[in-house]
C-alpha cells in the first residue's frame, strides 16, 4: 500500500476546501466514521478512509481530481454508499480520500417518448421513482431489493432488478466521465458535440466504452443515460413455492426455454426458505441452537410459515391479452410439477403495490437482524449456467460449505436469459469475532472452490477484489494484465479507486511487488 | 417543434436521500417533522424495517420513534452519525448537521 503522508493529505484537503467549501470536506475521525462499512465482516476502522469530500458539480469533481493527481492522493468515488454487503460507503484501503458524489443528485432529464432518464450519481431509486410518480410520467424504474441506493452506482456495478429492464447494465446508454487527469469525456454518441442520440444509440463510433466504465476504476462517472420501461397496460404474476429443495433443478429447466424465447422477460428469482423466513422474523423464532438450522426444524418452520423451500414469481408485463396467453404457456411449462401457481393481475390505473413496479422499500435490510445483530452480511455471487444440473451442483456445493462453517445457507438464483446469478449471503453478528472469522474463511474458501469448478463471481465485496480477480486466471491472468495496461494509460497518476476489482495502478503494483 | 422536444422533460430535480411522499398526515407544522418523515420515514414509521427491528428490543409501544417516551437529541445524533445495530450511519454529506439537529429536536419533544 501507499500511505498518505499526513502533511500531504492536509495540503490536498486544504486545496480541496477551496474548491468545494470547508463544510464539504471531512478529515480523519469524522471521515472514518462517516465512510465505514456498516455491514463490515471485520473491524471497519481497519479499512476506513483518511478524508472525504462531497462535490456538487462536474467542475468540482474535475478540480478535485486534478489536485489529487498533482499530489498523488488517491480518491475513492462512491455514489450514495448503500451497496450493503459489497462494502457500502467504504473503500477497501485506508489511504484514500472518499469522493462522495451524493450531493450530485439531479435528475437532469426524463424523456417520455424515448423512455430514458439522465441522472447524476446521487440520485436514488426512491428519488427517481417518486419523480416519475409525482409528475405522472408513464415510465417505470427497475430496482434491486432495497431502493436506498444510487441508480447510477447500481447500474455501473451491474446490479439486478425484477422487471424486463432488470439487467440494469444493459440499459445504460451514454456516460459522462471525469478521467484520471480531470478531463471530461462523453461516451457513445455523446462524443459528438450537440449529439441528438446520446441516450438512444448505445454504441457510438469506434470502440464502445460504457461497459469499460462498469465495475472499473478507469474514471469517475458523473452522468448516466438509462433506458426506462414504458408503463405496461397490465401485469400478471404467477407465484409458486416448492416444498422440497430438490425441486430446484426442475424449476430451472422449466423456466429456461421461457427466458430463452422471450416469453418471460423479467428476471424471476428462486429464493430459498431462509431468504423468505429472514424478512419475517429473526432466527430465534425458529431455532435457538448453534450451527445451521437442522433440516427437520427448517421443515417445521416451512410448514408453519406456509412458505416453500424455494419461492419464486414469474411476472409478465405488457398487454393483457398477450400476458394471458403467455401465462398459459408458463403454466404448461410447469404442469409436470406437483404445484399450482398463485395468479394475480394488475391493471394500469390501480395502485402500484402488487404491480411489479418497484416502490420505495428497505424491507430487504431486515435480513441483517436474522441472528439478533448487530448484523452484517457478505454477499457471495457466482454465476451459474442456466441448467438444472449446474444450479443443483452449485447449490449443494455452496450450501454444504455454509453449513460446514456453521452458517445457514441464504440464497437464490435470479434468472438472466442464459445464466443464473446465484446470490447467497453469509449472515453474521458484527460483535462476534469468531463468527466474523468463520465468515471470512468461508468466503475465501467459496471463491477457491467455485473457481476450481469454473464458476466466477459477478460482483463482490471490496475486501475480496484481489482474490476474485486472481481467480480469473486464463492465460496467466491476461485480462487482469490488460486491465492494468488500460489503467496505467487512462489514470497515469494512479489515483482513481486503486485496487478496485483487483486493478492496481503501476505505482501500487511496484510497491506490492 | 418535434414530439421529442415537446415531450422531453429537461428537469433539474433536486432530490432528497430518502424521499417518502405522503407517508403520514402532517399535524400542526413542527420543526423537524417534515424532515423526519422524508429522511427517516422509510424505516422508522409503523411497519418500517427500523420499527420492526426496534420492536424486538424495546418495551411495547416504544418502537416507533415518534411515540418513544424519552429520546434525547444527543442519542439520536450519535446513532445517526455512527450507526447502531442494523442501522447504518448517515453521513453529513447526505444529511446536514442542521437538518439532523432539527430532526433530533423534533423527536426529543415527542410525543
Amino acid at each position: 500500500m501507499i500511505a498518505i503522508d499526513t502533511a500531504r493529505l492536509e495540503q490536498a484537503l486544504t486545496r480541496i476546501e477551496a474548491i468545494v467549501g470547508a463544510q464539504y470536506v471531512w478529515r480523519e475521525e469524522e471521515a472514518r466514521h462517516g465512510y465505514k462499512d456498516a455491514m463490515a465482516p471485520r473491524d471497519p476502522m481497519s479499512y476506513a478512509p483518511r478524508g472525504a469530500v462531497a462535490p456538487a458539480s462536474v467542475e468540482e469533481v474535475q478540480a478535485i481530481v486534478r489536485v489529487a493527481g498533482e499530489l498523488g492522493v488517491a480518491l475513492w468515488p462512491i455514489s450514495r454508499g448503500k451497496n450493503f454487503g459489497y462494502g457500502g460507503a467504504a473503500p477497501h484501503i485506508s489511504d484514500v480520500v472518499m469522493l462522495d458524489l451524493v450531493r450530485m443528485n439531479r435528475i437532469l432529464e426524463v424523456n417520455v417518448d424515448m423512455g430514458y432518464a439522465v441522472v447524476e450519481p446521487g440520485v436514488g431509486f426512491d428519488d427517481l421513482h417518486n419523480h416519475l410518480v409525482e409528475n405522472n410520467i408513464p415510465l417505470w424504474i427497475s430496482a434491486p431489493a432495497h431502493t436506498w441506493g444510487s441508480v447510477l452506482g447500481n447500474a455501473l456495478e451491474r446490479g439486478v432488478g425484477y422487471t424486463p429492464y432488470g439487467e440494469h447494465a444493459s440499459k445504460v446508454c451514454g456516460l459522462e466521465i471525469v478521467t484520471g487527469t480531470g478531463e471530461l469525456l462523453r461516451t457513445g454518441m455523446g462524443a459528438l458535440e450537440g449529439a441528438k442520440t446520446w441516450q438512444l444509440f448505445p454504441y457510438g463510433f469506434g470502440p464502445s466504452w460504457d461497459a469499460a466504465f462498469m465495475q472499473s476504476n478507469f474514471g469517475v462517472a458523473t452522468k448516466m443515460g438509462l433506458w426506462l420501461m414504458p408503463e405496461p397496460e397490465h401485469t400478471l404474476n404467477l407465484a409458486m413455492a416448492f416444498d422440497r429443495p430438490e425441486d430446484l433443478p426442475l424449476g430451472v429447466e422449466a423456466l429456461r426455454p421461457l427466458k430463452l424465447d422471450g416469453t418471460v422477460q423479467a428476471n424471476p428469482s428462486f429464493g430459498n426458505i431462509i431468504r423468505n423466513l429472514s424478512v419475517r422474523a429473526p432466527r430465534s423464532e425458529y431455532y435457538q441452537g448453534e450451527g445451521p438450522i437442522p433440516a427437520e426444524v427448517l421443515e417445521q418452520a416451512r410448514i408453519k410459515s406456509g412458505v416453500g423451500h424455494w419461492n419464486f414469481s414469474i411476472r409478465l408485463f405488457g398487454d393483457k391479452a398477450v400476458n394471458r396467453i403467455n401465462a398459459e404457456k408458463v403454466k404448461r411449462a410447469f404442469a409436470h410439477l406437483p404445484y399450482e401457481f398463485d395468479v394475480s393481475e394488475w391493471h394500469r390505473g390501480e395502485p402500484l403495490k402488487g404491480s411489479g413496479s418497484p416502490t420505495p422499500t428497505l424491507a430487504a435490510l431486515g435480513v441483517v437482524d436474522w441472528l439478533g445483530g448487530p448484523g452484517g452480511h457478505l454477499t457471495f455471487s457466482p454465476v451459474s449456467p442456466f441448467t438444472g444440473a449446474e444450479a443443483w451442483e452449485q447449490y449443494t456445493t455452496i450450501r454444504a460449505m455454509y453449513e460446514e462453517a456453521g452458517f445457514d445457507y441464504y440464497g437464490g438464483f435470479t434468472a438472466g436469459q442464459r445464466y443464473l446469478n446465484h446470490i447467497s449471503m453469509i449472515l453474521f453478528n458484527r460483535n462476534d469475532e469468531d463468527m466474523m472469522a468463520r465468515a471470512n474463511r468461508l468466503f475465501s474458501d467459496l471463491i477457491e472452490v467455485a473457481a476450481a469448478r469454473g464458476w466466477g463471481e459477478y460482483r463482490t465485496h471490496t475486501l475480496y477484489y484481489d482474490q476474485i480477480a486472481r481467480s480469473y486466471d486464463y492465460n496467466n491472468g491476461a485480462l487482469r494484465r490488460w486491465n492494468e495496461t488500460v489503467k496505467d494509460a487512462v489514470d497515469p497518476h494512479g489515483i482513481i479507486a486503486p485496487g478496485k476489482m483487483g486493478i492496481w495502478p503501476r505505482r501500487y503494483r511496484e510497491v506490492r511487488a | 417543434m418535434s414530439a421529442l422536444t415537446i415531450r422531453s422533460l429537461p428537469v433539474v430535480a433536486l432530490v432528497g436521500a430518502l424521499s417518502l411522499a405522503h407517508a403520514a398526515e402532517p399535524e400542526a407544522a413542527q420543526p423537524g417533522q417534515e424532515l423526519f418523515l422524508e429522511r427517516c420515514g422509510g424505516c422508522h414509521l409503523e411497519g418500517g424495517f427500523g420499527t420492526r427491528v426496534l420492536a424486538r428490543r424495546v418495551p411495547e409501544g416504544q418502537a416507533e420513534l415518534q411515540k418513544r417516551a424519552v429520546l434525547p437529541a444527543a442519542l439520536i445524533t450519535l446513532v445517526v452519525r455512527r450507526g447502531l445495530g442494523s442501522m447504518p450511519q448517515i453521513r453529513e454529506a447526505e444529511l446536514s448537521d442542521a437538518d439532523l439537529a432539527a430532526i433530533a429536536a423534533y423527536l426529543e419533544q415527542r410525543p
